[in-house]
């Protein structure tokens, strides 16, 4: 079965290196490095703008093109976070934390080529990652019942707004719950009956998937980066950019932990890169025997994080692959685009299009070539990206984010959508509420509101098989576990607990 | 001991929260059952709205109640809409009424380059006049920013309807 999938995935490999897609990989690879380094332009915003351009696409080709930007675009970020200190995708914010410091140690150029090399590593470990996880995991999943994904749903849910709220759980179930209730509004699936519409059509259809991506991460940045106050480049020193690229293979330990736990949060819906980079950061300074240079101007730091925040890349993917459930915000464009183009991912990808999974993981493995020859190559020139000025760019992003969210359908709806979406985000992200629960909860809320009708017609209205099948009983649990650990009076006996059994040990 | 201050932030969000759940149990309670279809209970459009507007409506009481108490969970948490100045919020409300001015009223309604081209040149310069640490002259910044207009409008236009094929208003 393995070395059916590595020829599967060599077969794959060759397709694309020998052929004109190479030059796809290529050119997306760099659109999608300079979308991540523009501020206001997020990798959701870059894969989404770039789904409208790939209508008329080969569905291989669309998506190679939509891979390549977004793994461009992570790593793309990492230039902005390194030499402006703002991440150029919220995926980037912890690079910022060591780059910048480099940076204004005249050390710019070591730190773009750990952050190349660290992207480069970080995609292979997630890739690696994806070809074996997402096989096992689609069989696993076809033993799911509408009971396992109404739960899957719920804990997606769950989960994700306790991860990205940070501090505070609250807010990020508020947002999540809230992104559920907005995908009610439009026709239901069972009676036909439009929710919340009053008797508009535009609103019977319900509001499309990508407007209200686009709005909520495109047309939202443009509304906080014109609120914040401009950035100016660190001139940077950008010598010394191979040999400090060679220089990050050293640190395996740091790679390879980080690349695990990207690829771990990568699978979590809804999370993503973000969290990708913050959890591998974390385990890196405490692993660390320098964890006083954390924050200071680490190379160890900057490492972990863009390892792991390109780790979650394909991370992401597996759950997009294998249940159709996106494990972050750019990944749920994907599975949109997956859709738009005839392609069914879900449990039975291995069965039906397992041709299609190995040509996705070569997919990733080009994109990431693409990134190290491209990053490596191109650090000097890609600079000039950044010293374009807010104002004059702004006024082109919004018209982009208009122009994207109206192609889809070619309904002006969409684009009051977009902005409405954009208004509310921005709202949102001042008032300290995570955007990505709001976009998971739109994704899962037809397949919450699914399952849980058809569970129920099911059982005649018995709720106990929810709790009782033993899937369904494990994914409940976690869900239980998750809300209770939450819980700020849980939190403080646990830290307590801790502190004693420390003391104690000491 | 001293009274500890609302937070405001977490208070007027609470309320708009547990607001908007009600509101909408309320409308997922009027939902049809269709009885006399003979459907089953179980999968009326009601079911699930109403329940998460439910959730959603105790999530916004327990914010509500913590914005009453003062209490912040972290400073971390602090959000940064309790950080704004004069400068943003000129910035903020120019880019508002701009993007609202353009996507409602101009898109769709003319040509799109004509627009497009209007937008770009009325927006560069606005954020431009409202910057303090503008370094353009005035003729300077009006001739750029009417060669980017022009420029990006045709750019985008080439782009996505030759290019790519994609069908754009006007």
């Amino acid at each position: 079965m393995a070395m059916d999938g590595l020829s599967h995935f060599l077969a794959a490999v060759a397709e694309i290196g020998f052929s004109a897609q190479i030059i796809v990989v290529v050119w997306a690879t760099l659109l999608g490095i300079t979308v991540g380094m523009i501020p206001g332009l997020t990798a959701t915003l870059g894969v989404a703008l770039v789904t409208t351009l790939t209508f008329t696409m080969e569905p291989n080709t669309a998506i190679l093109v939509l891979i390549c930007v977004y793994i461009g675009a992570i790593y793309g970020g990492g230039r902005t976070a390194i030499l402006l200190n703002i991440p150029g995708t919220p995926a980037n914010a912890a690079s910022a934390l060591d780059g910048f410091p480099l940076a204004r140690k005249g050390r710019a150029g070591e730190a773009m080529a750990i952050a190349t090399t660290g992207s480069f590593l970080g995609s292979l470990v997630g890739m690696v990652g994806l070809a074996l996880v997402a096989p096992w995991l689609a069989e696993f999943a076809l033993d799911f019942t509408s009971f396992e994904f109404f739960w899957l749903a719920v804990f997606g849910i769950v989960l994700c707004g306790q991860l990205t709220a940070m501090d505070d759980a609250l807010k990020g179930w508020i947002a999540g719950f809230f992104g559920l209730l907005i995908a009610m509004v439009g026709q239901e699936s069972i009676h036909a009956y439009a929710r919340f519409s009053y008797g508009f059509p535009d609103l019977e259809a319900g509001f499309g998937l990508l407007p209200v991506l686009v709005g909520a991460f495109g047309c939202t940045e443009v509304f906080m980066v014109m609120r914040q106050e401009a950035t100016r480049v660190i001139a940077g020193n950008v010598t010394g950019v191979l040999s400090a690229a060679f220089s990050s293979f050293r640190h395996a330990r740091t790679w390879l932990r980080s690349g695990l736990i990207g690829t771990f949060m990568g699978v979590v819906p809804g999370v993503g890169e973000d969290m990708g980079a913050w959890v591998s950061y974390a385990a890196a300074k405490r692993a660390s025997k320098h964890k006083d240079a954390f924050g200071q101007g680490s190379t160890e730091g900057l490492l972990a994080a863009e390892t792991g925040n390109n780790a979650a890349v394909p991370g992401a993917l597996i759950p997009v692959l294998t249940l159709a459930i996106p494990g972050s915000a750019p990944a749920a464009v994907l599975l949109a685009a997956m859709i738009i183009h005839g392609l069914r991912p879900g449990p039975l990808i291995m069965i039906t299009q397992a041709d299609f999974f190995y040509s996705v993981v070569a997919m990733v493995f080009w994109a990431s070539c693409a990134m190290l020859v491209l990053g490596l190559l191109l650090t000097r020139p890609l600079l000039l990206i950044l010293r374009v000025r807010r104002e004059w760019l702004m006024g082109i992003i919004f018209v982009l984010c208009t122009v994207g969210a109206f192609a889809i359908a070619g309904r002006i709806f969409d684009v009051w959508v977009m902005i409405g979406f954009g208004l509310v985000g921005f709202v949102m992200r001042e008032a300290g509420f995570p955007i990505a629960p709001m976009i998971l909860g739109v994704v899962l809320g037809p397949i919450l509101d699914n399952n849980l009708r058809r569970s129920l017609a099911l059982t005649q209205g018995d709720p106990l098989p929810f709790v009782t099948r033993p899937i369904s009983a494990v994914i409940a649990f976690l869900v239980l576990l998750i809300i209770v650990f939450s819980l700020p009076p849980v939190r403080r006996g646990a830290a307590a607990l801790k502190a004693r059994f420390a003391g104690g040990v000491s | 001991m001293a009274a500890r201050r609302i937070n405001r932030t977490d208070f007027l969000a609470g309320l708009a929260v547990t607001i908007a759940g009600a509101a909408a149990l309320v409308e997922a309670l009027r939902m049809p059952r269709f009885e006399t279809r003979g459907a089953d209970p179980f999968t009326v459009p009601g079911l699930t709205p109403g329940l998460l507007s439910a959730v959603l409506c105790v999530l916004g009481a327990v914010l509500l109640l913590r914005g009453l108490s003062g209490h912040m969970v972290a400073e971390g948490a602090r959000p940064s809409i309790t950080r704004w100045d004069r400068a943003s919020a000129i910035r903020s409300i120019f880019t508002v009424v701009s993007v609202l001015v353009y996507g409602v009223l101009l898109f769709g309604r003319m040509p799109f380059m004509l627009a497009t081209a209007l937008f770009v040149f009325a927006f560069t310069i606005g954020a431009e006049l409202i910057n303090a640490e503008r370094r353009l002259s005035t003729p300077m910044l009006v001739i750029g920013a009417l060669v980017l207009a022009v420029v990006a409008a045709f750019a985008i236009n080439f782009v996505f309807t030759d290019l790519f094929l994609v069908r754009l208003p006007g």
